[in-house]
């Protein structure tokens, strides 16, 4: 049996408001809200081309159909996608992350019906080989890594979800 | 425009290089090129350089003019052009538009690079794209791929397996390629997962290497002892559709009818192909892109043999990127220079008997679950 007294156990701690010893960071500017106000629900921040609807993730600057159809840039306004979604394609990461994921680690990419997008997703809360095409999964907001300042990276990832919707 | 030829073609051992530098690895793949051609160096107009990772791994720019002077060629319009995969394949069309719209007779092209990494690490390409930052790796995306077309085709895994046994295979005739070990469908379907359902055998090396061509034109190209036409030359863009299918890249059909339409050919006029095999499933989708088969009978093409030496379209005679390596600015240019010793009945072991046509295809760069560039060259033996 190995010295138990000496391993350090890592338990994630999820950042908490006005707490200022927790230290995290997004794993990038835009992506989603957080932290999270009381009650609320995790969601992606997209962007919605007011002149032809078409959803876009993450907010871009212009929407390019419209803007070649009439040289008008229109307007992006910010939304929030829907929460669920649908595995379109799936697969196990089993060599290091350059970004510092723990492997073996699942990802792909997921359909939001409601918002007609494809978003890329990293997958969590099963074992990594069970994610598969079809599959209804729902966001939630999570650590990833711990990054070279010691802070814990929060990302987005997507989880399964047991009652059915579409 | 005015017609094209490939007069000489020259390349390195692909590899591990470590004692070499990018300069060192261009310098035997001009000479070569150059010495091929019967061209002096002072003849050269212009110099054409595809170098994709060399800012980012070894902090080196101007590589093309860095190679090109080691030669002698001083003096002249000299450009490195960094275009993902495409890098080289990308510094060849620009040779080719140069003298076909008139502006020089006679120019080098080249493809260096230098991508071996330290033993356990992953290719450095950047992380620019918000996937990669996210957590996507390379040959993630191509098992998201395998997996739709798996799903949507029914490919099986050991289809994939076939595609590398092919290449390897080749690879073994071939004395410039890093691997010239032939491997089994088991030893494929054993070696480490990458990523599900790739496995490491599935995946092209990355690699350190240099190939270069000499094209030219009219009278100083009927002088050389052996004309190669470009009779095709395309360059693609992603659309970057954000529901786009998985199992087809829309960008790379585009190319591959662009250069069709030029050289006046279809799919079945060719006699020997090379394609980008970065990751077995990837060759799968290029046969359908190609119209070697209908879209989602690439596993049965394989199956059925047609793209084996000895087959009716043999694909990849050089091993192709899976077992030749891929120094990845370098695999577009390495890739004209086989299908020249093809098309010239200079390729040994592995020659394909009587080969008239000819036909490169090479793309790269992931964006937004699509791809950033995809060059497709048809070449004829005049």
């Amino acid at each position: 049996m190995g010295d138990l007294k000496n391993k350090v156990v890592i338990t994630p701690t999820y950042p908490t408001v006005g707490q200022e010893f927790i230290k995290w960071v997004v794993v990038e500017p835009g992506l989603f809200k957080y932290p999270l106000g009381e009650g609320e629900k995790p969601a992606l921040l997209g962007g919605r081309c007011t002149k032809c609807g078409k959803i876009f993730f993450p907010k871009r600057s212009l929407c390019p159909d419209c803007f070649d159809d009439s040289f008008a840039e229109g307007t992006i306004e910010s939304i929030a996608l829907d929460s669920r979604g649908i595995i379109y394609a799936s697969t196990v990461a089993r060599v290091p992350s350059p970004v510092g994921i723990k492997h073996p680690y699942a990802y792909g990419y997921v359909d939001i019906p409601t918002n007609k997008i494809r978003v890329f997703a990293l997958f969590t809360g099963a074992e990594p080989e069970s994610f598969i095409s079809g599959q209804e999964v729902e966001l939630v907001l999570e650590p990833v890594a711990v990054n070279k300042q010691g802070q814990q990276v929060i990302t987005y990832k997507f989880r399964p979800i047991l009652e059915r919707r579409y | 425009m005015r017609d094209v030829f490939i007069i000489g073609a020259g390349m390195t051992v692909f590899g591990k290089h470590p004692d070499r530098s990018l300069r060192n690895l261009g310098y035997e793949a001009s000479l070569n090129a150059l010495k091929d051609a019967g061209v002096r160096p002072s003849e050269i107009q212009a110099g054409y350089c595809g170098c994709a990772l060399a800012p980012m791994l070894q902090g080196e720019t101007g590589v093309g003019a860095n190679a090109f002077w080691e030669v002698g060629i001083k003096g002249i319009p000299i450009v490195t052009m960094e275009n993902a995969c495409s890098s080289g394949s990308t510094a060849l069309r620009e040779g080719w538009m140069a003298i076909a719209g008139g502006h020089y007779d006679t120019v080098i092209v080249a493809g260096i690079e230098k991508a071996v990494m330290p033993k356990g690490t992953p290719l450095n390409v950047g992380a620019v794209e918000l996937e990669q930052r996210l957590g996507e790796i390379f040959p993630g995306t191509f098992a998201l791929i395998a997996k739709k077309h798996m799903e949507i085709y029914g490919t099986t895994t050991e289809q994939l397996a076939k595609v590398s046994v092919k290449n390897h295979k080749n690879g073994t005739f071939n004395p410039y390629a890093q691997f010239r070990k032939a491997v089994t469908i088991e030893e494929v379907l054993q070696s480490p997962m990458i990523a599900d359902p790739l496995t490491l055998l599935m995946c092209c090396p990355n690699s350190d290497g240099a190939a270069a061509v000499v094209l030219s034109c009219g009278e100083r190209a009927k002088k050389a002892k052996s004309r190669i036409k470009i009779v095709g030359s395309s360059l693609t863009s992603g659309m970057y559709e954000n529901l786009r299918d998985f199992t087809s890249w829309e960008m790379e059909r585009r190319a591959v009818n662009q250069a069709y339409e030029m050289a006046s050919l279809g799919p079945e006029d060719l006699n020997v192909v090379e394609v980008h095999d970065a990751f077995a499933i990837s060759e799968i989708l290029h046969y359908e892109s190609l119209g070697l088969c209908p879209i989602g009978e690439g596993g049965r093409l394989i199956d059925e043999g047609i793209t084996e030496l000895g087959g009716k379209v043999p694909v990849n005679p050089s091993g192709g990127l899976m077992s030749r390596g891929h120094p990845v600015g370098a695999s577009g240019v390495a890739q004209v220079v086989e299908l020249v010793w093809q098309l010239r009945g200079e390729a040994g072991e592995r020659q394909v008997p009587n080969a008239r046509m000819a036909l490169a295809q090479i793309m790269g760069g992931n964006k937004e679950a699509d791809t950033r560039t995809c060059n497709v060259h048809i070449f004829m033996k005049e």
